[in-house]
């Protein structure tokens, strides 16, 4: 009986099957032979119907009184995150870490962006970002809530440009260097990577409070920065992938009426087929160290360096190929000021000050029209270390060291669907992070992104805790 | 997509547009052309230019072509002056307006007319929060045609030069729309041919206002892929002008709309404002802009 009442429905699915596709097939018929019979009929000159198009010349007669609102640009996205590779992480012989599937985040953000020239050459910008945290996301989990939320000011600054000049003040960000992703020169503004849905410094930098001021010259141009208030970065989340419970909290690093600045000059000149810039900064190590408490229940404290950074940035395009090319020397840098982000970079012990040499270089290669490949290698030198106790140490970081970044795009179906893919690992090949990100345009307002990303790292590599962690992500956005 | 294949797709309107104050006798494809490419840096010399950019899937409802979909829609500002010798070298600035996602993204295009010499391209985005050069190949020989912001238009379709690639032949003389035209062939040679998508090309100019009403491009095994048709038809500036182009892709059932919602040419413009100023400084920008509004107003 039961046998006989699956065969029909096998055989009406068939039927139905081969009604559907017959339907398709014909209807695709239907409409191929419709359009052709339109598109080469030659009595038919204008079959198509161009009304459809005429909004924007009826958009033109609006155009005369802008609204208040198109100084907004919103976003609202809603984003997934899971680690959802169960496995086990050695940490002796005897003991391991179980890392079991997981939900990180779970969060909706909204970014807000304004942007108005109120008066001629006056410019006021600011965006800020409300994030709501649901039930499942480390934020909200660690505050043992079904809902968290947190508030942003991202960028706010006021600008006057008149003649050959411009002025700047307010939350903003600086970007020095050429090289993509990971520039020895990019450390004028703070960073924080906050979980691994943040893997670009693009996205993971913070604005400061900075006085800009840019010189547009005639066959070259200057811009320089006062920062008031140097800023660090912020130490890791209770509950994000980078936080890792300790004895004692890391505290934020108390000014005491000290009065730090930060300030900095770029000239940059273009030639033919090449840009060049030179700058010179004094500057903070945007990276606190702490030392390490001398009682128990005491919180280390943290402590801040200044420094002097040389640079020196070059590209050349040749066709299809852009070349880069970014030096760093920076005096009077922490020993030991260059570990993975996180709270274990505890780096009391290497308080030694020394020189930094560093270099980063790469080229970005267009394949066609589509597609783009781009490689970035950033290697670094200790050099005039000073006798320290901790040799082992200072003997080690004598070697270069450094990272590397390539990225890969592909835009297909008209830009609607976009492929990328990025790989980054350290000089010493002791890890590797690889993302797969698949982002399709629905539409103009909508997108949808799905994104893989896999941590490989031996035991000694500071991302040893993450290694074998794969992350799977989907973000949708509105934006309007 | 660079600076320069916009300015390709505006030489393209003025293509379909060109007046030629000549007999029908003596009109050749080839005088035509060299008409056109003139009139091409004419209208490059400090222009500006408002265009909106419409895409979707078509369909037949009503016995019509119509969009099966919501348009995708991209609106663009633009400013082009000519320079050097001849003023054959282009500088331009284009800024994304719409949509959202990508307002504000700024493109500085240098293009030189000198063989062997590369243009040179600079972006801004936001995101990467600097300009930054581009590596864009030096040569439209060199380049695939590239389809211009995500549309059905390609580079391929905006080239109006290199005349001697090419052999022309009026074919009939019939009527469109009501309108009088010249259907004429235009058909590669055999070193063009290497480079382009097209076999052979057929367009529909009106005779009375030189207008191209339709255009038809073939493929390699003579197979229509691709038709342009141009509507709102005006004259501006002293030449006749189709506001409105449509580019169907006949392989893939998709479709195109270039708007050309404000058209400006012999402008004044600073040479200051195609730097790379304008890229970053909006305040600088959007002062500058509304002073040539206010000319042109």
């Amino acid at each position: 009986m039961g046998r006989r009442v699956r065969r029909a429905r096998i055989k009406r699915t068939s039927l139905y099957s081969f009604l559907f596709f017959f339907g398709l097939i014909h209807a695709q018929e239907n409409l191929e032979k419709s359009l052709d019979s339109i598109l080469l009929d030659d009595n038919i000159d204008f079959a198509f119907d161009d009304t459809i198009f005429s909004s924007p010349f009826e958009t033109e007669k609006k155009s005369a009184t802008s609204h208040w609102l198109d100084n907004f640009t919103i976003k609202i996205s809603q984003q997934l995150y899971s680690q959802i590779n169960h496995h086990q992480i050695p940490i002796t012989p005897t003991l391991s870490i179980d890392r079991k599937k997981d939900l990180e985040i779970n969060r909706l953000g909204t970014n807000v962006r304004y942007q108005n020239v109120f008066a001629p050459g006056w410019l006021l910008q600011a965006s800020a970002q409300l994030r709501l945290h649901w039930a499942g996301d480390y934020q909200s989990e660690v505050e043992n809530k079904n809902l968290e939320w947190e508030f942003r000011g991202n960028e706010l600054f006021l600008q006057r440009s008149f003649e050959n000049q411009t002025i700047k003040f307010g939350r903003q960000t600086v970007v020095w260097g050429e090289t993509l992703g990971n520039s020895v020169l990019d450390v004028i503004n703070i960073n924080e990577f906050r979980d691994f849905s943040i893997i670009d410094i693009e996205d993971a930098r913070l604005n400061q409070w900075l006085l800009v001021w840019d010189f547009f010259g005639d066959t070259s141009n200057f811009s320089s920065f006062v920062n008031f208030f140097p800023e660090f970065n912020p130490n890791p989340v209770r509950g994000s992938p980078f936080f890792f419970e300790m004895p004692f909290d890391l505290t934020e690093y108390d000014r005491e009426g000290d009065l730090l600045f930060e300030a900095g000059t770029k000239w940059n000149r273009s030639f033919r087929g090449s840009d060049v810039s030179l700058m010179a900064a004094y500057l903070y190590e945007n990276q606190l160290s702490f030392d390490t408490p001398t009682e128990v229940f005491q919180n280390p404290k943290p402590k801040v360096n200044d420094f002097i950074l040389l640079g020196f940035s070059f590209n050349r395009a040749l066709g299809k190929l852009l070349l880069n090319l970014d030096i760093a020397y920076s005096h009077d840098v922490l020993l030991g000021s260059f570990n993975f982000l996180s709270n274990t970079s505890m780096n009391s012990d290497f308080s030694s000050r020394t020189d930094r040499l560093g270099t980063s270089f790469g080229f970005e290669y267009a394949v066609n029209n589509n597609q783009s490949v781009s490689i970035g290698i950033q290697a670094q030198k200790l050099i005039n270390i000073e006798s320290t106790p901790f040799d082992n140490f200072a003997g080690n970081e004598r070697k270069v060291f450094g990272s590397w970044l390539a990225r890969y795009s592909n835009a297909l179906s008209n830009g609607n669907l976009t492929l990328s893919s990025t790989l980054q690992g350290d000089l010493k090949g002791e890890s590797l992070l690889a993302l797969l990100d698949v982002t399709y345009n629905l539409n103009d307002k909508w997108a949808i992104s799905t994104q893989i990303i896999s941590v490989s790292a031996a035991d000694i590599s500071p991302l040893f805790l993450f290694a074998e962690d794969v992350r799977l992500g989907a973000t949708l956005s509105f934006t309007f | 997509m660079s600076s320069r294949q916009l300015y390709g797709l505006i030489s393209l309107v003025f293509f379909t547009s060109f007046t030629i104050n000549i007999c029908a006798q003596e009109i050749t494809g080839l005088a035509i052309m060299k008409l056109v490419d003139d009139t091409r840096r004419q209208t490059n010399n400090s222009s500006f230019n408002k265009m909106q950019l419409s895409s979707c899937k078509f369909g037949v409802a009503g016995g019509r072509i119509t969009c099966a979909e919501k348009p995708r829609v991209k609106s663009l500002e633009s400013i082009a002056k000519n320079y050097g010798a001849n003023l054959k070298d282009t500088k331009s600035v284009t800024i994304t307006i719409e949509p959202p996602s990508e307002r504000g993204i700024g493109m500085l295009s240098f293009t030189y007319d000198e063989i062997g010499r590369d243009n040179e391209t600079w972006l801004y985005l936001s995101a990467i929060g600097r300009v930054k050069r581009i590596a864009s190949g030096d040569s439209d020989e060199e380049t695939e045609p590239a389809s211009l912001f995500g549309s059905e238009f390609t580079t391929e379709d905006t080239e109006t030069g290199k005349l001697e690639e090419y052999s022309f032949k009026i074919l009939d003389e019939t009527k469109i729309a009501s309108r009088e035209v010249w259907k004429i062939e235009m058909i590669p040679n055999e070193e063009r041919s290497k480079k382009t998508r097209y076999s052979r090309q057929i367009h529909y100019i009106d005779k009375e206002r030189h207008v191209a009403l339709r255009s038809e491009m073939y493929d390699r095994y003579d197979k229509e892929v691709k038709r342009l048709m141009a509507s709102r038809v005006e004259l501006i500036n002293k030449v006749w002008m189709a506001r409105s182009l449509t580019m169907m892709n006949l392989v893939t059932n998709r479709l195109s709309n270039m708007a050309f919602v404000e058209i400006y040419t012999d402008v004044t413009i600073d040479d200051e404002f195609l730097t790379q100023r304008t890229l970053t400084d909006v305040a600088f920008r959007e002062t500058e802009l509304e002073k040539l509004r206010l000319t042109l107003d």
